[in-house]
């Protein structure tokens, strides 16, 4: 009794102080000055900036330039507020406080539907979850690049970073001067006043950080000169002559080369090896590491040489008995087909979570009227490998108990977490450089790689070394966009307009094994409903009476991960076809059958007009060629695109022709907008025509580009990118453009053939 | 043995290399230019593309026993910051990169195409340029390409036109 009562004290006050925490405001963003390094004549103010002492400004890069253009759209975001040049913000590597870590991502991992959640209509279910997972999420200050949140998480912080330094500057200058601060101005780097006297940064910087900066106020929109303007990318130089500077490029002084050869059965083991006294006899060969099974990996081998040529070599001579792994291998054919029955069952029982419910489907499927009609279809999708064009590499060097990585990965928490328990130091004896990423599209958000290239550094008697996948290790040891398959049934009113929607699809959960390789502790014994294999269908703005929309987490033992826009990626093909199949069931167009579904997303509808319009919608397609549409939101963004597709020879399609328009709220950079539209349109073309991955017997099939080819440049099509004039808060821009594009191809196939093909990929 | 690389005799010791040894590994690894890059090791996604004599050739599939005395061209050749090549300046005015990791080959490929073709057209572009850009900017590639074709017909215009809009 009284130990029960102490139990329920204890838990009454564990409650309490819980809910005191969650009452109290978030930590502030601006993070201590004393976490930024200083070379001689610089002044840190906050944790994010530093002024050196020609006026320079120098921001903490705390996310990873994967080609997304964050190394230019974050600095703009400072040197807009700070009313300094861009070529004025110099990066330097953010470092491992929490300050620096991501909580945009956190908050919208939360499973809410968007019209509960848009700006002006939020809940207070929805305001009270976003407070709470902020907040944790601040605390937690896991470090990712990755969601497409980089402006959307950088938007009031590092804004307001930047403006309190400019009020400090202000206030320093007012307090020398002797000038009311309301008179001082503050241009190109210069704080002045109409007097005549003015100072660079520099100058006043030692007196401003000590300065209070009082109430600082944000730029309104009206003044500003760089957010909004198509501003020239800071890297477009140095990646086109060659000294940019990624992974695979460090080169630090008595480097050595590692290649890897992990079992080819996922999960596996490497036994005995048959020649390896022989093997590491040859020339420029040094040494063998074993590799465990360790942040995801399969176990394999490394050879360590003197080039990376010279490893390869050796390591593919290796004679190697390999064991499969004791828990089975698996079978990507027999998952798909266990993944359409439990899509089925669960559309025909009520089964799995159900992330959004409306009405009541069982009812208005009885009760409809004469003329009503069913429409059901099943869809699916494969496997697909990242393929980013910088295969899997990281340099790691180990000495005298500290280790130092450069690291091309989206992930540097979790990569510095890696390198301390491979190395077996602590985390803050680990020296993390972020190198430029050739290509991240969420592979990089696993860091198994930085695990082995420390326990093979740890081998080589303090000397560096990097360490190499070949990219046929990179296609079959990858994190795979998991199979889907969704089962769907919608009935529609004599008028032709669906009376209710039923969908439930089927997939391995990502976030949960992620957590499993990246954040064990994390990790709980039971997985959380995840979100992102889910996030496509329950969250779209249709306006349809009665839904009930659910999904069945899978575990298939395949390594899945996050994949350019996740759930999305399939998800918005299954959806987007649907709807076209309900539009030509209903014998409507297909766009204005859509926007008589979205009278109250007005956001949504202009999208998708705009697209319309652009692309000629209505009128004729050339000979020869038919037109597809589809409108996906997606990370904050809604995306309408129009494919103008025709059959080539054997019947492969063909697409000439992209039109795509976005709402991307408040655009920071629409140069970048566009160009992440165009890759996010040929990304998902990629996958849509030729995407694929086969296991067989735990061995992933497509090994290099032969097997699984990319888009070309010849099959790529012309794009026009429209954007929609917003001053809604900043959407992401990095992934929303990939969902729309396999449903608006499949869709022209469709107008153009008559054939609905409800399965990726879609030639032949 | 001596290669020349960019303009210049390089000496490589004998010790460090076999004729074996792919010429991307031989630049990367012995000489620390690192502008040409290693994507899939069979000559499929052009990321390792230099020029041997003025051709295209994919270096990860070429032995150094058959460079011989071939003038090999990097990206680290094609032109700088103070002097660069018209296709770099028209990669920057059509901001072409993204990640950026497969674009010294794509330059090079460009490079070669625009020597052995003046005024190329889209179908000459898409027939010389195999190489793999896994960020999508293949639009801004064919673009940028008749932008540099333009300004090096019109060798006295300091630059070309600006876009109406990228690409």
């Amino acid at each position: 009794m009284k130990r029960r009562t102490l139990l329920l004290g204890a838990a009454a006050a564990g409650g309490g102080l819980l809910l005191g925490w969650a009452a109290l405001p978030p930590r502030s963003r601006l993070g201590d000055r004393a976490l930024l390094a200083l070379q001689a004549g610089e002044v840190a103010f906050n944790g994010w900036i530093k002024v050196a002492a020609d006026g320079g400004v120098a921001l903490a890069m705390n996310r990873s330039e994967m080609g997304q253009g964050v190394h230019t759209t974050l600095p703009m975001l400072v040197a807009e507020e700070l009313d300094i040049g861009l070529d004025r913000v110099r990066l330097v590597q953010a470092g491992a406080d929490a300050v620096y870590g991501n909580v945009a991502t956190f908050v919208a991992s939360l499973p809410f539907h968007p019209r509960d959640s848009e700006p002006g209509r939020r809940t207070a279910a929805v305001k009270g979850g976003e407070w709470v997972v902020a907040k944790l999420a601040r605390e937690l200050g896991i470090n990712m690049t990755g969601a497409s949140t980089s402006i959307v998480d950088a938007w009031e912080p590092l804004r307001l970073a930047a403006a309190t330094v400019r009020a400090q500057l202000v206030g320093a200058a007012s307090l020398r001067w002797r000038l009311p601060k309301e008179e001082i101005a503050v241009r190109d780097g210069v704080v002045s006043h109409a007097s005549g006297v003015h100072a660079h940064f520099g100058e006043l910087a030692g007196a401003a950080a000590g300065t209070p900066a009082g109430d600082v106020a944000l730029k309104p929109r009206a003044a500003w000169t760089l957010i909004g303007r198509d501003t020239p990318r800071t890297d477009v130089v140095a990646k086109s002559d060659g000294s940019a500077v990624y992974g695979l490029d460090v080169r630090p002084e008595g480097l050595l080369y590692a290649a890897v050869r992990m079992c080819p059965v996922l999960g596996g083991a490497p036994q005995r090896i048959g020649n390896e006294d022989e093997v590491l006899r040859r020339p420029g060969v040094q040494r063998l590491v074993r590799l465990p099974a360790r942040a995801g990996a399969t176990a394999g081998v490394a050879v360590v040489a003197r080039s990376s040529w010279h490893a390869r070599q050796a390591v593919e001579a290796l004679a190697i008995d390999w064991a499969s792994p004791p828990a089975g291998t698996v079978d990507s054919q027999a998952i798909a087909a266990s993944l359409e029955a439990a899509a089925r069952d669960a559309l025909a029982q009520d089964g799995g979570l159900a992330y959004h419910r409306r009405g009541d489907v069982a009812a208005a499927e009885r009760g409809a009227g004469p003329g009503a009609r069913t429409v059901e279809a099943l869809y699916r999708a494969p496997y697909l490998a990242h393929f980013a064009l910088e295969p899997i590499n990281c340099t790691a060097q180990v000495r005298d108990g500290h280790v130092t990585v450069w690291a091309p990965t989206q992930v540097p928490g979790i990569a510095r977490a890696h390198a301390a328990r491979a190395a077996g130091v602590d985390e803050r004896a680990v020296t993390l450089h972020v190198t430029l990423l050739g290509g991240g599209f969420g592979r990089r958000l696993d860091a198994d790689f930085v695990a082995q290239a420390v326990a093979v550094a740890q081998e080589t008697g303090g000397r560096p070394v990097q360490l190499l996948w070949s990219r046929e290790e990179d296609t079959t040891h990858d994190y795979y966009r998991p199979a889907a398959a969704a089962a769907l049934k919608a009935v529609l009113g004599a008028d032709g307009r669906p009376l209710s929607l039923r969908i439930a699809s089927a997939g391995d959960a990502i976030t949960p094994r992620w957590m499993e390789r990246g954040l064990p502790w994390l990790a709980g014994p039971v997985d959380l409903p995840d979100k992102t294999t889910a996030e496509g269908l329950f969250d779209q703005p249709y306006d349809i009476a009665h839904q009930r929309i659910a999904h069945v987490a899978t575990r298939s033992g395949v390594p899945v991960g996050y994949w350019r826009s996740v759930g999305h990626s399939h998800n918005a093909f299954f959806l987007e076809s649907f709807i076209d199949e309900l539009a030509h069931a209903a014998q409507q167009d297909p766009v204005a059958y859509r926007l008589a579904l979205l009278a109250g997303s007005p956001r949504h509808a202009a999208v998708l007009q705009l697209a319309a319009q652009q692309s000629g919608w209505g009128r004729p397609s050339p000979a020869g060629r038919a037109r597809g549409v589809a409108l996906h939101e997606s990370f904050g963004s809604i995306v309408a695109q129009v494919a103008e597709v025709s059959l080539a020879a054997g019947g492969v399609p063909r697409v000439h022709r992209v039109v795509c328009a976005i709402d991307c709220g408040t655009v920071v950079n629409p140069g970048i907008v566009r160009q992440q539209m165009e890759g996010g349109i040929v990304f998902g073309l990629s996958a849509a025509l030729h995407g694929g991955i086969d296991i067989v017997a735990g061995v992933v099939q497509q090994k290099n580009f032969p097997e699984q080819p990319l888009l070309t440049l010849a099959e790529s099509p012309r794009i026009e990118t429209h954007l929609v004039a917003s001053e809604h808060p900043p959407g992401g821009v990095g992934e929303p453009g990939t969902p729309p594009i396999a449903p608006a191809v499949a869709n022209a196939l469709f107008a153009l053939t008559g054939v609905r093909r409800r399965g990726l990929q879609l030639r032949g | 043995m001596d290669l020349l690389i960019n303009g210049r005799f390089v000496p490589l010791p004998d010790e460090a290399v076999d004729p074996a040894m792919p010429l991307l590994w031989v630049l990367r690894d012995v000489l620390q230019l690192t502008g040409s890059k290693y994507g899939c090791g069979i000559g499929a996604c052009g990321a390792c593309t230099v020029r041997l004599d003025g051709v295209p050739a994919r270096s990860c599939v070429t032995p150094l026993s058959a460079v011989g005395g071939r003038a090999v061209q990097t990206i680290e050749g094609l032109g700088g910051a103070d002097r660069p090549h018209a296709l770099q300046r028209a990669w920057v005015l059509h901001q072409v990169p993204q990640c950026g990791y497969c674009q010294s080959g794509l330059l090079m490929a460009a490079a070669a195409l625009l020597e052995r073709q003046p005024k190329p057209s889209d179908a000459d572009i898409d027939a010389a340029l195999t190489n793999l850009c896994r960020c999508g900017t293949y639009p801004r590639v064919r673009a940028a390409i008749h932008t540099a074709a333009a300004a090096l017909a019109a060798p006295r215009a300091a630059t070309p036109p600006p876009p109406k809009r990228a690409p």
